[in-house]
């Protein structure tokens, strides 16, 4: 798999595409791109790696998908569930908290 | 790198114990990714031979990818999420189907026991007719 984020990157994936899907139904492809578009290409995540997350998240009930055909090709579309919703704003609280800490321990190292 | 090996993959992903579901679709789903890769180089004036080179080395090795797959246990049939239990349970339900085999082959194979039902039951009756006939000529001295 091309590894294109270090390890402490783990669960990103999942947030990104969560809040990516809350607009729009999207397919694999489209996903990726559309991340290094959102992030300014500082998120560039290997072409295979979404599928397991993707796969996992429907597992879990957080998506849902649904095949379309597309100019020829069969596109399996995902979509966010209630389910789905719910999982995303956990995550975005998270985010916010573990972002809002390490800008504190940046800032301020010695209270860290 | 070589193209990649889709074929190979669904194997890979099944023996790695994805569920057939899970693992055909995922294939499909990155032949349609590789597609739109090489079609991406194309479009921005690759070879035909460099733009599925290029998307080769973008999808990744397919290796990694089953080892992504597999390590998600969720995507696991349940013989692999609880194989202790897949020990037990198995040879248990091969024993509860094993007396109710021959019912199951006969509702698979019912015309053909029918028709030999029936062959049966005419052979008999010729031969009870046959029987009675002898029996009578007896009695009739």
């Amino acid at each position: 798999m091309a590894q294109s984020n270090p390890p402490f990157m783990s669960g990103v994936p999942e947030l990104l595409l969560l809040r990516l899907l809350n607009d729009q139904e999207m397919y694999g492809y489209e996903l990726v791109r559309s991340i290094k578009k959102v992030t300014n290409e500082a998120i560039s995540l290997g072409e295979g790696v979404i599928y397991p997350v993707l796969h996992s998240l429907e597992r879990n009930g957080s998506l849902k998908s649904k095949r379309k055909a597309v100019g020829g090709r069969t596109r399996v579309y995902y979509s966010l569930t209630k389910k789905g919703h719910d999982r995303l704003e956990k995550l975005r609280e998270d985010w916010r908290r573990i972002q809002g800490g390490v800008a504190i321990a940046l800032e301020n190292p010695a209270n860290a | 790198m070589r193209e990649p090996d889709f074929s190979s993959l669904a194997t890979a992903l099944l023996k790695s114990g994805i569920t057939p579901r899970h693992a055909h679709r995922t294939v499909n789903e990155l032949r349609d990714h590789y597609d739109d890769l090489v079609d991406a180089a194309v479009d921005e004036g690759a070879s035909s031979k460099l733009a599925r080179r290029t998307a080769s080395n973008q999808l990744g090795r397919m290796d990694e990818f089953v080892s992504e797959m597999a390590a998600r246990r969720e995507l696991k049939t349940w013989s692999f999420r609880y194989p202790h239990l897949a020990v037990v349970v198995y040879p248990l339900a091969c024993l509860a189907v094993l007396p109710a085999a021959p019912v199951l082959a006969g509702i698979a194979h019912r015309e053909v026991l029918i028709r030999w039902g029936a062959s049966l039951l005419g052979a008999g009756l010729v031969t009870a007719l046959m029987l009675l006939i002898m029996q009578i000529s007896i009695i009739l001295g």
